[in-house]
């Protein structure tokens, strides 16, 4: 069927969409290594899914919103740098997943590939890939005013509960992705986009548009090349992104 | 009290074990400028944080009903590698951030010409602006939604002298006609002698509360800052 031979353009063109959209925002709060541990986070997921016979996206999702849970809160709670133990708390799981996933899963795993999906699941991905790029667009305001100024925010009725709606909206993008470019890679593919969107934006809504389209297109033509050279599309995907970063340099603000 | 908007009794701010505020009291009524003066470190911005509500405190803050605050920090933008214009800054106080709704625009422009700006400002950058225009920005910013009352770090701060009086003009005319209480923190004792119904002054501890003409004197200002300090300033 025409629908699953483009399956691969379509998942990359709705997650790379989404990607950029929340990652605009990741970047803005310097969460960028933050979000990255984040992913590691769905290998334990992957591994208990696995074991119970479980589609890995819900061992990932669980374990991803919980992850961004425990962020929220103990950004809120402690003076203890959360980069420390965000850091530690996820390479640990990243240590612990690939102990406990069997070898033939790892690699698809941390580097992803593309399973043909049923149609359910196609429609499921995209439909939640469209709905978290909705969300960002749509609590743009919020998710600006806690990053601008969270105590102005606060003062003026955005509490910090925007945060975790933020970081819940990350993880879901974040689970959804693992199938397209993997745990290791995801994070990046949420990075790159807003990055290069932030060197040649001048304005917010620039900013926030070009990071989406920026998303989709390195995430489309990441799958186009990697199956013209017959390569995972995971790091293709990657390193197109950070290929164009560097040409994005050249039109960066100083 | 009738007709205070803000009553505070022996507000203590304890943070890292060491005492910032002690014992602090004092109200404010309805349409009154408050100056709280102090050396650096007097725990001012804390008294202001603490009032907004942002951080842990020992005794009472009683603001009246229903009351909007408006807070200015001192520092509010720290990141001018966000790319954000001035008008987006704005639409951060509309509903809708990515369409404005046009009496939104329409009073923006409004509050714009009070703080002395052209509208041509709205599409640059804010990494692009002068310090100078930023706090003017900052000062529109926090009279847009016309608050009840405006909590004012130091909003003179960076800008040219000229310009200091026309603010104070500025907040003097919105007490007037909106009825806007101004509690302000401020280093210019001339602006606050002339423009400030009372003066608080503050050392981690209440040092005088007063009229100015009752507080703003050497004796007071001395046992403030120390002797050698600021009353020269003062005609």
């Amino acid at each position: 069927m025409e629908l699953f031979n483009n399956q691969s353009f379509l998942v990359a063109l709705f997650i790379g969409l989404a990607s950029g959209s929340i990652g605009a925002f990741i970047i803005l709060r310097r969460m960028a290594l933050v979000g990255d541990a984040l992913s590691h986070v769905a290998l334990p997921g992957i591994a208990l899914a696995l074991s119970y016979q479980i589609d890995p996206f819900w061992g990932v999702l669980v374990f991803l919103l919980a992850a961004a849970f425990l962020i929220w809160w103990l950004e809120g709670r402690s003076r203890l740098s959360t980069e420390a133990i965000v850091g530690l708390l996820f390479t640990a799981s990243l240590a612990v997943g690939v102990l406990t996933i069997p070898d033939h899963e790892i690699i698809e795993s941390l580097f992803g590939e593309f399973p043909l999906l049923p149609a359910t699941t196609l429609f499921m991905v995209l439909g939640s890939a469209s709905l978290m790029a909705v969300l960002s667009f749509v609590l743009a305001r919020k998710l600006l005013f806690v990053t601008v100024s969270p105590e102005v925010a606060k003062v003026s009725g955005v509490g910090r509960k925007y945060d975790l709606v933020l970081f819940l909206i990350f993880s879901v993008v974040v689970a959804l992705g693992i199938k397209l470019v993997g745990t290791l890679l995801m994070g990046a593919l949420t990075i790159i986009p807003a990055s290069i969107a932030k060197n040649v934006s001048r304005s917010m809504s620039g900013y926030i548009i070009n990071a989406s389209i920026i998303g989709a297109f390195v995430a489309v033509v990441g799958v186009v090349l990697s199956r013209s050279i017959h390569i995972i599309p995971g790091p293709t995907i990657i390193l197109f992104g950070a290929g164009l970063f560097l040409v994005s340099l050249i039109f960066a603000r100083r | 009290m009738e007709n205070c908007v803000l009553e505070v009794k022996n507000l203590s701010v304890i943070l890292d074990s060491e005492v910032i505020l002690k014992d602090i009291s004092f109200a404010v009524k309805k349409g009154e400028a408050l100056a709280i003066i102090g050396p650096n470190g007097a725990g001012k911005t804390v008294l202001f944080r603490a009032l907004a509500g942002l951080l842990p405190h020992k005794g009472e803050i009683h603001w009246a009903d229903k009351m909007k605050i408006g807070y200015a920090p001192q520092k509010f933008l720290v990141d001018k590698s966000i790319p954000i214009t001035v008008k987006e800054f704005f639409s951060l106080k509309s509903k809708n951030f990515w369409l404005l709704p046009k009496d939104f625009a329409e009073h923006l422009s409004h509050e714009l010409e009070l703080v002395g700006l052209d509208k041509g400002i709205l599409n640059k950058p804010i990494a692009e602006i002068s310090g100078g225009q930023m706090q003017r920005v900052l000062i529109a910013w926090a009279m847009l939604d016309h608050p009840d009352i405006l909590l004012f770090d130091e909003p003179t701060a960076g800008i040219d002298v000229g310009f200091e009086e026309t603010i104070y003009h500025l907040l003097r005319k919105l007490q007037k006609e909106r009825g806007t209480t101004v509690l302000l923190i401020s280093h210019e004792l001339n602006i606050v002698y002339k423009y400030a119904d009372s003066v608080l002054c503050l050392n981690k501890k209440m040092i005088c509360h007063g009229s100015p003409a009752e507080v703003l004197n050497p004796q007071e200002l001395a046992g403030l800052y120390g002797e050698g300090g600021f009353y020269k300033h003062l005609n």
